[in-house]
């Protein structure tokens, strides 16, 4: 796929842009069912952002797009892939697929370089060389070309983070998954992390984030779903759902998040 | 008179030393040393132990040592993965074994090995092989374990991204999740060695001809041939401190190295 894509954050930009499309999907963990029935569709370039309680089963949706979870019913696709499919070719799918965790989960043992360039010299059998320069090229896209020769440990929690992002993009993704990528840094570094997801937004990259940052959300989502106990209780434009829910559940959910000092006086 | 709580803590300190010193006075005033200085001490009579106990003992030491290192090295990965398999069985073949041979004299394996393989297969065999074999068979065993516990220290996520970025399982492994385990138990897989210099020192009941003999066996020998009662063991001994002892430094550098810097 090669879209031109035009997107509400006014950006243009050609990308290879992969949409996602889950069907009835529901996992359970023993009795525990945490996913009971989810549909949901993103388009290729869209920007979607799950936000609700711990627990809701959010991160769980996004693991089961790569199948770091393996969903019991419904199903799946990731560009042209089935992931659903138990004939699929998990690791050709997951090529297409990045993946950013809360924590960072950057190779100790490689530094920033290596980090971004390990998978495409194994896995997409590029040359040391072309890897290295699409690794610094991502480095760069991030703002850390500079630091390109330091270990994960020489790094800050964002630092990391934004690594850990390079290094997705370096398989040349067309969908990204972030789950609750700021969620683990200190407060000042969640700034430089947000703005390097804001511009891959620009660049017209789809893009399923996991966060509670709500002003992200509202600034860069195309859509806000939010989640509660398994099921999809609102979904929207983001401006709507976030400052004018229509449900009880999303309203009582925000107040807490975006006011957490509160404090309601019982009588 | 009444003292302090850290007064009685440090005279008690005193008592405990002085009673440690007493103990060790006595057992050398009741030691003969007039005999034991000709039968372990005898180091007039030692010179024809040299160059061979470098060039035959200490060479063969350290080759058998490495030999069975490689092989218990390699086995016990294989037996750690299978450990840590989901498919029960190789679990099973893996926890049996580790099992087995942890819990059997290392010595009963290498006679088993060395005799009674060949009577099996009506085969007389390389007696490197042998040694190779029968080292690498009770040090994997214990390897398997310290490696079980390495691979099980990797944190999950690092698997996670692993396959994340499209490698398979076993890549993932070889690549990533392995790499970092060796780092992990650098310290007692160094340890491991240690053991496995030691344990070559049993090899001697495989009727090793004069050019293989390793330390041990080269010293006793010297017992045999010298006179000088027992002092060829102490030689032998020695030579044995001149492997370990660098190897234990390199061990606990590892601990610190590790322990500074979570890389």
């Amino acid at each position: 796929m090669n879209d031109v894509v035009n997107n509400s954050r006014g950006g243009t930009a050609t990308v290879h842009a992969a949409g996602v499309s889950i069907t009835d999907l529901r996992k359970s963990y023993g009795t525990n069912e945490v996913l009971k029935g989810i549909s949901l569709d993103v388009a290729p370039g869209e920007v979607v952002c799950l936000i609700g309680p711990s627990g809701s089963g959010k991160s769980t949706l996004l693991r089961c797009v790569n199948l770091l979870e393996q969903p019991n019913q419904g199903s799946i696709h990731v560009g042209g892939f089935e992931a659903t499919d138990p004939d699929v070719d998990i690791d050709k799918m997951r090529r297409k697929v990045g993946m950013v965790f809360q924590q960072f989960n950057l190779f100790p043992h490689l530094d920033a370089k290596r980090n971004c360039s390990i998978a495409q010299v194994k896995v997409l059998k590029r040359s040391q060389a072309e890897a290295d320069k699409v690794s610094l090229h991502n480095l760069e896209r991030v703002g850390l070309g500079h630091l390109a020769d330091r270990f994960p440990d020489q790094l800050s929690g964002g630092q990391q983070q934004r690594v850990a992002i390079a290094r997705a993009l370096s398989m040349d993704p067309e969908l990204m998954l972030f789950d609750e990528p700021t969620s683990a840094l200190d407060p000042e570094t969640v700034g430089d992390v947000l703005s390097v997801m804001r511009n891959l937004a620009k660049e017209g990259m789809t893009m399923l984030v996991v966060t509670h940052e709500m002003g992200f959300a509202r600034e860069v989502a195309d859509r806000v779903v939010f989640m509660d106990g398994g099921v999809v209780v609102e979904e929207g434009v983001a401006e709507q759902v976030i400052a004018a829910p229509a449900q009880p559940r999303t309203k009582e959910f925000l107040r807490r998040v975006l006011d957490p000092t509160h404090i309601e006086i019982e009588e | 008179m009444a003292m302090t709580a850290r007064q009685r803590a440090r005279v008690s300190l005193y008592v405990q030393a002085g009673i440690f010193v007493v103990a060790i006075a006595a057992l050398i005033l009741a030691t003969d040393w007039k005999t034991i200085g000709n039968s372990v001490f005898n180091f007039a009579k030692i010179g024809p132990m040299f160059p061979g106990i470098f060039t035959t003992g200490l060479v063969n030491t350290l080759i058998y040592t490495v030999l069975g290192f490689v092989v218990g090295l390699s086995g016990g990965l294989l037996l750690a993965l299978m450990k840590l398999s989901s498919f029960p069985l190789y679990r099973w073949i893996a926890t049996g074994y580790i099992e087995f041979f942890r819990g059997i004299p290392a010595l009963l394996v290498f006679i088993a090995f060395g005799y009674g393989v060949p009577l099996a297969f009506g085969v007389s065999w390389n007696i490197t092989l042998v040694v190779m074999l029968s080292l690498g068979i009770v040090a994997s065993a214990y390897i398997a374990e310290t490696l079980r516990a390495g691979l099980q220290a990797v944190p999950k996520g690092q698997l996670e991204a692993a396959r994340s970025l499209g490698m398979p399982q076993w890549r993932a492994m070889v690549t990533i999740v392995i790499p970092q385990a060796f780092r992990i138990v650098l310290p007692p897989l160094t340890n491991e060695v240690i053991l496995l210099t030691k344990d070559s020192s049993l090899i001697y009941v495989l009727g090793l001809t004069a050019s293989q003999y390793e330390l041990t066996k080269f010293g006793r020998d010297g017992i045999s041939s010298l006179g000088a009662g027992l002092t060829p063991l102490l030689v032998a001994g020695a030579f044995y401190l001149v492997i370990t002892i660098p190897l234990s430094l390199l061990a606990r550098k590892f601990e610190s190295r590790s322990a500074r810097t979570k890389r």
